[in-house]
């Protein structure tokens, strides 16, 4: 059943729900002029990596990843889902871990965090919990809601901004390759786009809808790093951990009833970000399914969940959270990389073997 | 069903036992406006909190001392009979002699903690602060946030005021290329508050002042409006109606080179003798001219660029050595200053 | 026959208004039987013998004779008593191992079509089902005037037999859900249904779902439009309301009747039920989180006047919304209990000397009493009194939410609201559909 509206809204509300928190902060501490080139490097690996995953799935029409390492073999399926999974698992723990710091930063500062990641993985478990196609449905209620007041947000970010700030534009410097931050900012991508190769059982989608989507992104991401840029400059923007946020703390408006508005922007992006852990979740419990076909998926998730609740509590401050993320490099990178042209290669070499039987 | 039977009876459990930031807002001190000045390395801070009663509001000016902002604030809360929460601080009255000393740190501190927002107003008190409170209380009794509304836009606001927040503060504190103005302030013997001009923040620290008609100039010189200012000259008051400003900068012989051009639309308000209104025109002009070159020389000389000159320069020099605008650059930066007036409109009578 | 009879009146005869009655007619006996409640006894009579004149004389087989009255059935005593429960009257003739079923003229214990009495219509059409299901069936019948529609109707019950019927548009509906719905009420036919509940049970609905499955209504007009759009039309015997299958989410902001008004004006009405629904919902957890937890997202002008206000409220604002919220709903509780003529005073008692005490003796805040009017008012303005049920209790959520995590329970209340919809579905069709077409099968 065709559902690219869904699959292609879900796809662009988790990757805004990730993206202004974590991305700008990354970018910015990886280079110190001409951002947009990093910004578009990224986004070129990423639609390179989507367009590959997305064609190597076209291959095997109603299968889902799981299958398609199955049916190359079990060490294949075991070579690959198992970092896969691990990928997944602390994706999951750093989200949680790290949007609930943010939000005892921002908004309350006196809940413990036990409180905001329990409130996180028992809001996202609960979605999971009712399957793929209502994590979709609640995902175009979560945009009906609240992407009117993003926009709206976003466009009056643009409060303070001093386009000075954007030169200068080129730079020869290319070191930001090789810089933590810019590594960790694959972060942004990486994960989004894996639930493509689940849903195939379900739904169809179109790709060129979805390449669209990547196109339409562009400009979030770029905006995302430049206005905290052109509103502080690099010098100051890159003394905040979270210069979207800070950005966002800074917008005054006079004639409305509330102070800090932003602060809804924020927690809308939080929501979508809710999404996002309940997709991963859904995804880990698919591939733990299959291991383990006995087992009830419920309360497998159940497990994953409370594993992952118990992984955050035992973070204990902020370092941990950039521990985790140092130790996710690898695998980040493998999942960027391997799994989509993996799946690429098996398809294309399937289609060979298909064509040669039908002649 | 069961699972979500159970995850009901896990959040009331977690509704029962927690409820951390709930504090309701009638057993919250808001301070409206914060004081701060530092004598022999220990801060004292006033807090002018407004206090319903019944149907008016009382001012209570409270202080406190410690060795850091936050140690002096916990020792007034430990001291009220409510929660001091500085969430709502609107404006920030910074000493005069700790502005000079430099306040980076408190400024820093703001920005790090999440209890003043970054959009609070600063602003320098010329005066001693025990002394100003005291003052500024006995006159704005029936209205709790008389101070912060004379820096609101859309209440009692001037275009002679410089307007900054804590952010500006911090981003001058960082950049390369801009600083900020903060208003100097101090009681008035009518009025709550007299404005003085604005003090020149550079990296932090108070290094020189501009009177209000200056920091006009300086309001027009960033783009601000500055709608509504009465200019009075020798032979008439304008009112402006409009202003727009273009700058284009270049390098000469490795000279900076700014060439800033402002727009002026005026209506004529009163005449003295039988000016023209071609004679009226050059005499703004002019003065306005002298005006900004006698602040500009006073900038230069100070080494602070309030003007934010250097960020047209952006694309010309390379960043690495735009690190050393202030030092490097600015001091021979030469600044042409040009400004154009438009008569509007003459009122409803001609000038003969 | 004798000993046939003796069984009857063994069954029922404990009735005061059970009749045995003998009677004859040219010159055969025969015994009636049957309720007086039930039977308008002497009109029945006067039929029976029209009908036997009308025809010849010349009828001598009893057989015949029987016939002419009714259905002739082979003696069970079961199905007997079942007739006579139904309201019918049987005859029993000497000597034979058959009875006759005659439909009787019956004492008339059914309202007239009447206007609606629990939803109201702006220049709409004005009647409204009633209890009688042939009546209902009769109804959607005149207003859907269609080829299309089909009737199917089930005995369902062991103790008590109860009428469904299910209507359909065959050229609108799909037929898959038909058959689920059919296989459903055959599969589970001994329960008894009595209330929506026990449908509910019947159709295989989990009965701890706090969105109503049905959507019911009084109004032809939207269960005809409701036919049109491929759903289908449940009616029990004695529920006056059509139950309309599945209840969708934007059934709670639209009504057929919205159509009579121009197409800016149907828009701008259904935005203000969405607007009134978010209300309902935010503005009490909205209260909360603003006053308790994160008062800087108001002004600070707004800060003052609401401190101000709730200057000696003695409990948190969590209780205090609480405490009233409760006042509310008894108070339309209490208006619902009342006879039409004493509601008005518990309004006045309620609205006006409650709400003016409460705050002039500093139990609430004045700001609390505009957040509940709003609330209450907004509540209204949903589609369907089962809807704005639903919306009263979610409420609740959002301010328990709201007095733990501030702004950010109210989202996250939200996010949960939304799942909790997102995850209801129909006989496999998501509560989120707009149109009927076939949402997709769930999977773990």
């Amino acid at each position: 059943m065709d559902k690219s509206n869904h699959v292609v809204l879900v796809y662009c509300l988790t990757q805004l729900g990730f993206m202004f928190f974590f991305y700008p902060g990354n970018i910015i501490s990886s280079a110190t002029e001409g951002h947009w080139i990093p910004i578009v490097f990224g986004m070129l690996v990423n639609i390179l990596v989507v367009w590959a995953y997305m064609k190597g799935l076209s291959y095997f029409p109603k299968q889902d990843i799981i299958s398609i390492y199955l049916s190359v073999g079990k060490w294949a399926a075991f070579v690959f889902l198992c970092p896969l999974v691990i990928f997944l698992l602390l994706v999951n723990i750093i989200t949680v871990r790290g949007f609930s710091e943010v939000i005892s930063l921002v908004f309350l500062e006196n809940t413990p965090v036990w409180a905001i990641s329990g409130l996180f993985i028992s809001i996202s478990t609960y979605m999971a919990m009712n399957g793929i196609g209502a994590i979709f449905r609640t995902g175009v209620l979560l945009a009906f809601l609240f992407l009117p007041l993003i926009l709206f947000t976003f466009i009056i970010s643009f409060q303070n901004v001093d386009f000075h700030y954007v030169f200068p534009i080129l730079t020869k410097n290319f070191s930001f390759l090789w810089k933590p931050g810019y590594l960790h900012s694959f972060s942004a991508f990486a994960g989004s786009f894996l639930f493509l190769g689940f849903i195939t059982p379900y739904f169809t989608y179109s790709r060129s809808k979805m390449m669209l989507a990547l196109a339409a992104l562009v400009p979030f991401f770029i905006l995302s790093v430049y206005l905290p840029i052109l509103t502080f400059g690099q010098a100051t923007a890159s003394t905040f951990n979270f210069p979207f946020v800070v950005l966002v703390s800074t917008i005054h408006i006079n004639w409305l009833m509330f102070d800090r508005v932003t602060m809804f922007l924020l927690l809308s992006l939080i929501t979508f970000s809710m999404l996002f852990i309940s997709l991963l979740l859904w995804e880990v419990s698919r591939i733990l399914k299959r291991a383990m076909p006995k087992a009830k998926p419920n309360y497998l998730m159940l497990i994953v969940s409370t594993l992952i609740f118990a992984a955050c509590m035992s973070i204990s401050s902020w370092e941990g959270v950039q521990m985790l993320f140092n130790w996710n490099i690898s695998f980040r990178f493998f999942t960027l990389f391997a799994i989509p042209f993996s799946i690429l290669i098996i398809g294309l070499r399937s289609g060979r073997r298909q064509k040669d039987e039908s002649r | 069903m069961k699972v979500g039977k159970s995850m009901l009876a896990l959040s009331l459990v977690v509704a029962l036992c927690g409820c951390w930031d709930n504090t309701d807002i009638n057993h919250r001190v808001l301070p409206v406006v914060m004081g701060v000045s530092k004598k022999d390395s220990e801060y004292k801070i006033f807090l002018q909190i407004p206090e319903p009663i019944q149907n008016r509001t009382l001012i209570k000016i409270v202080t406190g001392s410690g060795s850091t902002i936050n140690h002096a604030v916990d020792k007034i809360s430990a001291n009220l009979e409510d929660h001091v929460d500085l969430l709502h601080v609107k404006l920030i009255l910074l000493d005069k002699k700790y502005a000079q000393s430099g306040v980076d740190d408190s400024i820093a501190d703001f920005m790090r903690g999440r209890d003043v927002s970054p959009k609070t107003l600063v602003s320098i008190c010329d005066e001693d602060m025990e002394q100003f409170f005291i003052k500024v209380k006995t006159k704005m009794e029936p209205k709790g946030t008389t101070l912060y509304d004379f820096f609101e836009k859309n209440a009692g606001w001037n275009p002679q005021i410089a307007l900054t927040r804590v952010w500006e503060v911090y981003r001058s504190i960082h950049s390369y290329t801009r600083d900020v103005a903060i208003p100097v302030i101090h009681s008035g013997t009518s009025t709550v508050v007299q404005h003085e001009g604005s003090g020149v923040i550079k990296n932090g620290k108070m290094v020189a002042q501009i009177d209000s008609d200056e920091t006009l100039l300086f309001n027009a010189f960033n783009g601000e409006s500055t709608q509504g200012k009465i200019e009075v000259m020798d032979h008439a008051s304008v009112l402006i109606t409009s202003n727009s400003i273009r700058h284009k900068g270049t390098m000469l012989d490795g000279k900076p080179y700014l060439k800033s051009k402002i727009k002026l639309k005026v209506v004529i308000q009163e005449t003295k003798g039988h000016p023209t209104s071609d004679e009226i025109k050059k005499e703004i002009e002019v003065m306005l001219k002298t005006r900004f070159d006698q602040m500009f020389v006073k900038l230069q000389a100070s080494g602070a660029d309030i003007l934010g000159t250097g960020q047209y320069f952006r694309n010309i020099i390379p960043r690495t050595q735009l690190k050393d605008w202030r030092t490097k650059y600015y001091p021979k930066l030469k600044l042409d200053f040009q400004v154009q007036a438009t008569i509007e409109n003459t009122g409803f009578t001609n000038l003969q | 026959m004798e000993s046939y009879m003796k069984e009857i009146e063994r069954r029922l005869g404990g009735n005061d208004d059970f009749f045995i009655l003998p009677d004859h007619m040219g010159g055969i006996p025969y015994v009636m039987m049957g309720f007086v409640t039930l039977i308008d006894l002497t009109r029945t009579k006067i039929a029976l013998r029209k009908n036997r004149e009308s025809l010849s004389e010349t009828i001598s087989d009893l057989t015949e004779l029987m016939a002419v009255f009714g259905d002739i059935r082979e003696f069970d005593l079961e199905e007997t008593v079942t007739m006579i429960m139904g309201g019918k009257l049987i005859l029993l003739f000497g000597g034979q191992r058959r009875y006759v079923v005659v439909d009787p003229i019956p004492i008339e214990l059914s309202r007239a079509v009447e206007s609606p009495t629990n939803e109201n219509v702006l220049q709409g059409s004005m009647s409204s089902f009633n209890e009688d299901i042939d009546t209902n069936i009769g109804i959607v019948r005149k207003q859907s005037i269609s080829k299309h529609v089909r009737v199917k109707t089930f005995l369902t019950g062991s103790e008590q037999l109860k009428k469904i019927s299910l209507l359909y548009d065959n050229c609108h509906v799909e037929p898959d859900l038909v058959d689920k719905i059919i296989k459903q009420i055959e599969s589970s036919s001994d329960n008894d249904i009595n209330n929506l509940q026990n449908l509910s049970k019947t159709m295989g609905f989990s009965s701890w779902s706090i969105i109503p499955k049905f959507y019911t209504t009084e109004l032809p007009q939207e269960a005809a439009n409701a036919l049109k759009k491929g759903k289908v039309i449940l009616f029990v015997d004695r529920l006056p309301f059509a139950l309309i299958l599945p209840n969708l989410l934007w059934d709670m902001f639209s009504l057929d009747n919205d159509r009579n008004f121009p197409l800016p004006i149907m828009y701008a009405i259904r935005i203000l039920r969405v607007i009134g629904v978010l209300t309902t919902l935010l503005a009490p957890g909205l209260y909360v989180a603003l006053v308790a937890v994160n008062p800087e997202v108001l002004r600070i002008e707004l800060a003052l006047t609401i401190a101000q206000s709730r200057e000696g409220v003695p409990y948190p604002a969590i209780v205090e919304i609480i405490f009233m919220l409760i006042i509310l709903e008894l108070i339309i509780e209490a208006s619902t209990r009342l006879p039409k003529s004493i509601g008005p005073t518990i309004t006045m008692v309620g609205g006006i000397i409650l709400g003016q005490a409460v705050v002039t003796a500093r139990l609430v805040s004045n700001l609390l009493i505009i957040v509940l009017a709003a609330t209450t008012i907004a509540n209204s303005t949903v589609v369907g009194f089962q809807n704005s049920l639903s919306i009263r209790l979610f409420k609740y959520l959002l301010v328990i939410l709201c007095s733990i995590y501030g702004v950010l329970g109210l989202l996250a209340g939200l996010v949960i609201l939304s799942a909790y919809l997102a995850s209801i579905n129909t006989f496999g069709i998501s509560y989120l559909n707009f149109n009927m077409k076939k949402g997709e099968t769930e999977n773990g």
